[in-house]
């Protein structure tokens, strides 16, 4: 059978799927569960989602609020004072998620993986 | 070794060497570490098919070291040297059963070879298992770039002997 | 590899499940004019955490100087007079009277008015005049400042703000109170300033990121047990007019934004009230000052970063500090 040329290049098409199929899971399994809250370039705070306590937390920028909406280890933008208001549109995010952005109201809500306990600034 | 075989391994390591120092100054276009073309391999994918096993090792292991010297980064010695012998190994192997109108499949497993050779040494040397995450996507970029180097090799290998 | 995750995940929910002992709790409060994130392990975390929000809450009321009815308001409204404050207040107030007299006046907490002035606080920014700095500043100078029994009395003219050492002082008292419930284990982030408790529940260091000050992310990591760090820079507060920077780290000599060359303090040691006043008195005295200020000392431990991208830390902190990967900046130890 290893003397058949097409037995190998079914081999060298099972590596290449099973990488593929590999960079694909890991790629959308990503675990960041440190959220970093960033307002007008500013880290205002930083926490873990997991086990986190449900509540809200509101940010104000020129006079306009977000209020921020943290539920069972996942949070929103539930409200945005903002003309566009497309962060309140990006629905709940959780752990490893892509970045949740305010822009006319300066506040990124990003997830990191944690690799310090805190920072001093 | 007579003249001509000598001559021969120098001429295929400075061809190698070269290539390898032309694609040192392309960028990395993909965020993974340890990302290359690889385009030097055309030499060695063509070497296991024509030269002997001992000739081919010696190429690669000159070119590995010499390029190194040259790349200034004696951090990826290891990785370098691992990935290349892995590949080298498993490439001789294989083309015991791969013929010659098969060479680019030799070279894509070759070239998975190498990305799994580099990250063992990479988890050595860090001592973490955290490389081997990326693994997966080295081995998607790494069977593209080798199947190119395969297909170069196999036209060089079919054009320039005969069985 | 895939494996792997699940593996580790099945033991780590085995170990969460067996003892809450490394459970983590946090807590995210809003108070002193900025975010507070804590964080405490154990079985009492959660008592431990409760009753240190409301020690905040209770000091912030104390301190403020956005409330009206804080005490340290209700000294500035009444000039030339003696006022009751509770003992934490007097004590903080003296404290940064002491403060004023060691760092040679690089620290001063009587710079209210001008602050006001530059308007940092009210944010309507605006570069004072040489002649208006002048008339604010004859009315500063912190050793001016009449602290006794627990009354505070400060001369006509002069506004005082606790907002470079309350919340050092908070942190330590706050970190008491966790202590008082039964808390082994907990890192505090009181705006920036961070006081940890015990070492983490594993036994292993606390990791404390060091922002970095020409960017966004850290520029080193120490390794620290129970302690204080607490670090000052221009980026924390400050506005831009006509391409150029003022910060709200003002020079008491000047009464204009410090520009001693440089950019980030940190002070590290077992006082947080005192970490916290030194951070803001290094930004001001500038390299030479502060290095010699540490050596008649050695109280503390310092962490500093010039304009030139130089790291000075002190001799004790060799071993705990890490500069970050691909961070090419010189490091210099200072004995």
């Amino acid at each position: 059978m290893i003397r058949n040329q097409r037995f190998w290049v079914a081999v060298a098409a099972f590596v290449f799927l099973s990488a593929v199929a590999a960079s694909i899971i890991l790629y959308f399994s990503r675990s960041e569960s440190t959220v970093r809250i960033i307002q007008d370039g500013k880290v205002v705070t930083a926490f873990e989602l997991e086990g986190h306590p449900d509540e809200e937390l509101v940010f104000e920028y020129e006079g306009r609020k977000n209020i921020v909406e943290i539920k069972d280890g996942r949070l929103r933008m539930r409200s945005a004072d903002c003309p566009d208001k497309l962060c309140e549109r990006s629905g709940w995010c959780g752990k490893g998620s892509l970045p949740l952005i305010c822009l006319p109201n300066r506040l990124v809500i990003e997830f990191t993986a944690s690799d310090t306990d805190a920072v001093a600034r | 070794m007579d003249t001509k075989r000598l001559t021969r391994m120098a001429l295929l390591t400075s061809f190698a060497l070269i290539i390898f120092v032309i694609e040192l100054q392309i960028p990395p276009f993909l965020p993974l570490p340890g990302f290359k073309l690889g385009l030097a391999n055309i030499v060695t994918v063509y070497a296991v098919y024509v030269l002997r096993p001992a000739d081919c090792a010696l190429i690669v292991i000159a070119r590995i070291l010499l390029g190194t010297i040259i790349a200034g980064n004696p951090m990826a010695l290891a990785m370098s040297l691992s990935g290349g012998l892995f590949c080298l190994i498993g490439m001789l192997l294989l083309s015991k059963v791969i013929d010659r109108r098969h060479i680019w499949v030799c070279s894509i497993l070759g070239a998975a070879l190498h990305n799994l050779g580099q990250t063992a040494a990479a988890s050595a040397v860090m001592q973490t298992s955290a490389v081997f995450s990326y693994l997966p996507f080295l081995i998607v970029a790494g069977c593209a770039a080798g199947l190119f180097t395969g297909i170069m090799a196999q036209a060089a290998v079919n054009r320039l002997t005969r069985k | 590899m895939r494996l792997r995750p699940l593996i580790m995940l099945a033991a780590a929910s085995l170990l969460v499940s067996c003892g809450s002992s490394d459970a983590q709790k946090q807590r995210v409060l809003y108070s002193m004019d900025t975010y507070m994130t804590f964080t405490a392990y154990g079985e009492n975390a959660d008592k431990g955490l409760s009753a240190a929000a409301d020690v905040i809450s209770e000091l912030d009321g104390k301190w403020s100087a956005e409330n009206e009815n804080s005490e340290i308001n209700v000294v500035n409204i009444h000039p030339g007079q003696a006022v009751k404050v509770s003992t934490d207040t007097a004590s903080l107030t003296a404290f940064a009277k002491d403060m004023y007299i060691i760092t040679d006046g690089a620290l001063d907490i009587s710079l209210q008015s001008v602050v006001k002035e530059w308007g940092f606080t009210s944010l309507e920014h605006h570069i004072p005049d040489d002649a208006r700095l002048a008339s604010l500043l004859k009315n500063t100078g912190a050793d001016r400042i009449e602290i006794k029994d627990d009354s505070v009395t400060i001369p006509e003219g002069m506004t005082i703000g606790l907002g470079s050492v309350a919340k050092g002082a908070a942190g330590d008292i706050a970190a008491e109170e966790l202590k008082r419930q039964g808390v082994e284990s907990a890192i505090l982030d009181l705006g920036g300033n961070i006081r940890t408790v015990g070492v983490k529940p594993d036994g292993s260091e606390w990791k404390v990121g060091i922002r970095d000050p020409f960017g966004d992310g850290i520029f080193g990591v120490l390794l620290v047990g129970e302690t204080n760090i607490v670090t000052s820079g221009g980026y924390e507060r400050y506005f831009e007019l006509d391409g150029k920077r003022y910060w709200h780290i003002l020079d008491p000599e000047t009464g204009r934004p410090a520009e001693s060359g440089i950019v980030s303090a940190t002070a590290v040691g077992a006082e947080g009230r005192y970490c916290d006043a030194l951070s803001t008195s290094m930004f001001v005295m500038g390299k030479d000052k502060a290095i010699e200020f540490w050596r008649s000392r050695r109280d503390f431990d310092l962490i500093l970063v010039t304009d030139s991208r130089e790291v000075l830390i002190s001799e004790p902190l060799k071993e705990s500090f890490f500069l970050q990967d691909g961070c090419d900046w010189s490091v210099t130890v200072i004995e």
